[in-house]
């Protein structure tokens, strides 16, 4: 299992697009995706669920991945975050 | 006359079709062949998935990519484990399509409806909308085919969803009515975008009309009519009339220099509050960006922005306006804002009290980090840092002082910026109109914001109703103090702009125009408005009318003489 923390730096937050995109680039990881936001888990691969943590612009979240490709799942994960989520 | 919200600007006149809701109930069946009833949603799903597709391409090419963008999540959503994922395993447990469809749906109906985010709650309606859809496949129910209603139709409907919207052929809709739905919803976003007036939340209006009947849709108002008397039908065929006259007026001055009618050049610039409004005002062809506010940056974040979070965001400004000027005011808040991680003390009189350039200039480290955050971001397009609330020459001096400094250290780091980098003054209190000569020559520029001009000239609260009918910008106090200003920086030889509301009034344009103000900064929707009513005035007639409204005592009189000489 490995993971890392990221600040959102999306200033309209998780909104329908990036977390549209990114639970699609988590669903092409055998990984389970995790993201832990405010005490609580979410499936990173459903764009719904992201939509309900509500997170918002300058939050910081922790990405968990568990799974044969964890690693290859976490860098690409945190290479999205970091450029800011397709927006 | 039915009351709404007004949501899509414009006149429609036209008979009414009404998009009458369907009967969508089920029976609730326990299924023993779930292979089939697995087999039988499925299908349901896909032919919605590929028919959204369908509609999102054509949406793309007819309205634009942002709103294909809706459709294409609606497809998005329902292909997610936790929504179709959820519903098959509902079904494998015995359930009808149906019901595991409307189950799920309305469980994110309910945490989507009641999130604390305008964003967020609009997609409960999305959700509604995949719901519906998807039922409609499962029952075998056709939907009245939108794309094909005849030429002068008023759509009357509950609510206009996405997927109604896109069947919207342009040239056959001539107004649109609901009876729920927001400013902010999909179906108003798409009917401007379209540029269908459209007034929504009319409480009952689908029963409260007939198909065939003749409404009259005031989507500037917001204000219906059905089967309205010939003499009011006739007061809106000439307001239709007028409204798209001027409509086609303003499109002439799309990509246009802002001219006046001598042909002296001006320029008309757009008031943002993030990075993204930039394209907005790309959009609406401004000329710069007359006030780029950076409260975002702290108000919506849990602790104070860093340097990088703050030059990404000023960056992607200057990118996006593509070299034009983009004018950042630094932080202008104080105690009426309770941001958590500042440490703001409640005053007594926060409007007067230790705010704006008065709290960053006792606070230099974080002031410095955003001071070095524009200016490393001056790199990348052409930046100039506004002070607000300035009432002392030493204020401006201090500034430019933190700003030699950031120069210093980032030419020993070799970081690149713009060495000529200007620092200007927000002149919007009674102290900087007063000393404005002594400003001019420190600043390299003034923006006029004549919001808190006259709050802070008329010593006004304009929430306060008691007092609020002294705040105008047309008081004669108030345009003394705005003369005096744009005189100061003419003298001086400094360009003077506005980013108050007035810049784009029609009737303090031409009093602006002979005092000599350069740069109108205005809402990005007002760009060519402004720009019309300049091109309509010559210096010779603006300073005929500034002389005689001038010499005027009081503020009723300066409105009835500048309304009586506006020009349509």
């Amino acid at each position: 299992m490995v993971s890392k923390e990221f600040t959102i730096n999306d200033e309209l937050g998780m909104h329908m697009r990036p977390a549209s995109l990114l639970s699609q680039m988590a669903a092409k990881y055998q990984s389970n995706v995790t993201v832990k936001y405010n005490g609580k888990d979410f499936n990173a691969k459903s764009v719904m669920l992201l939509m309900t943590a509500l997170i918002k612009y300058g939050s910081v979240i922790e990405v968990v991945c568990d799974g044969p490709d964890e690693e290859e799942a976490l860098a690409a994960i945190g290479e999205f975050i970091d450029s800011g989520m397709g927006d | 006359m039915y009351k709404g919200i007004a949501a899509s600007r414009g006149i429609g006149i036209g008979t009414i079709c009404r998009i009458i809701e369907q009967d969508l109930s089920f029976e609730t069946k326990i299924v023993t062949d779930t292979d089939a009833e697995k087999a039988r949603f499925q299908k349901a799903i896909d032919d919605f998935v590929e028919e959204t597709y369908a509609m999102a391409e054509e949406v793309k090419k007819n309205i634009g990519p942002k709103e294909s963008e809706i459709l294409l999540g609606h497809a998005v959503m329902i292909s997610d484990p936790s929504m179709s994922g959820e519903m098959f395993s509902m079904i494998d447990a015995g359930q009808c399509a149906e019901a595991a469809l409307t189950a799920v749906c309305d469980m994110f109906y309910g945490i989507f409806s009641t999130m604390d985010d305008e964003m967020m709650r609009q997609r409960a309606s999305d959700i509604a909308d995949v719901k519906v859809s998807i039922l409609k496949k499962l029952l075998g129910i056709e939907d009245v085919d939108i794309s094909k209603v005849p030429e002068g139709t008023v759509l009357v409907c509950k609510d206009l969803t996405p997927s109604m919207t896109s069947q919207i052929v342009k040239e056959n809709v001539a107004g649109i009515i609901t009876e729920v739905g927001g400013p902010t919803s999909h179906s108003a976003i798409l009917a401007r975008a379209l540029e269908i007036p459209a007034v929504l939340s009319v409480p009952g209006i689908v029963d409260l009309v007939a198909d065939k009947d003749t409404a009259i849709v005031d989507g500037t108002a917001g204000d219906v009519f059905i089967n309205p008397e010939i003499s009011v039908l006739s007061d809106y065929v000439i307001k239709r009339e007028d409204f798209n006259r001027k409509k086609e007026e303003l499109k002439k001055f799309k990509g246009k220099e802002t001219l006046t009618a001598d042909g002296d050049k001006l320029e008309i610039f757009c008031n943002i509050g993030t990075p993204k409004d930039a394209k907005k005002a790309m959009e609406c062809d401004g000329e710069g960006v007359g006030l780029f506010r950076s409260e975002f940056l702290f108000m919506d974040n849990t602790h104070l922005p860093t340097e990088e979070e703050q030059f990404e965001a000023y960056k992607e400004a200057l990118e996006t306006m593509q070299g034009k000027t983009v004018i950042i005011r630094t932080l202008d808040i104080g105690g009426d804002k309770d941001i958590p991680y500042m440490d703001f003390e409640k005053e007594e009189n926060p409007f007067l009290g230790f705010r704006a350039v008065r709290y960053c200039l006792a606070h230099t480290d974080m002031y410095k980090t955003q001071l070095r955050a524009i200016t490393r971001a001056s790199a990348f397009g052409k930046a100039k840092i506004m002070v607000p609330l300035v009432t002392t020459v030493d204020e401006v001096r201090a500034v430019k002082k933190l700003v030699e400094e950031i120069k210093d250290e980032l030419r020993k780091e070799g970081i690149p910026f713009d060495e000529n980098i200007e620092v200007g003054c927000m002149t919007e209190t009674a102290a900087s109109a007063a000393i404005a000569d002594f400003l001019a020559k420190e600043a390299d520029f003034f923006s006029i914001g004549t919001n808190d001009l006259t709050g802070y000239t008329m010593a006004v609260d304009r929430g306060n109703a008691k007092v609020a009918y002294l705040y105008s910008a047309f008081q004669p106090a108030v345009l003394r103090s705005i003369k005096q200003i744009i005189v100061a920086a003419k003298e001086a030889g400094i360009p003077v702009g506005m980013c108050g509301e007035a810049a784009a009034d029609p009737l303090m344009i031409p009093l602006l125009m002979s005092f000599g103000l350069d740069e109108y900064s205005v809402n990005p929707v007002l760009v060519l408005t402004a720009r019309c009513i300049i091109s309509k005035w010559t210096k010779a007639e603006a300073d005929a009318l500034a002389e005689k409204v001038m010499a005027m005592d009081n503020v009723e009189d300066v409105v009835a003489a500048l309304k009586a000489a506006a020009k349509e």
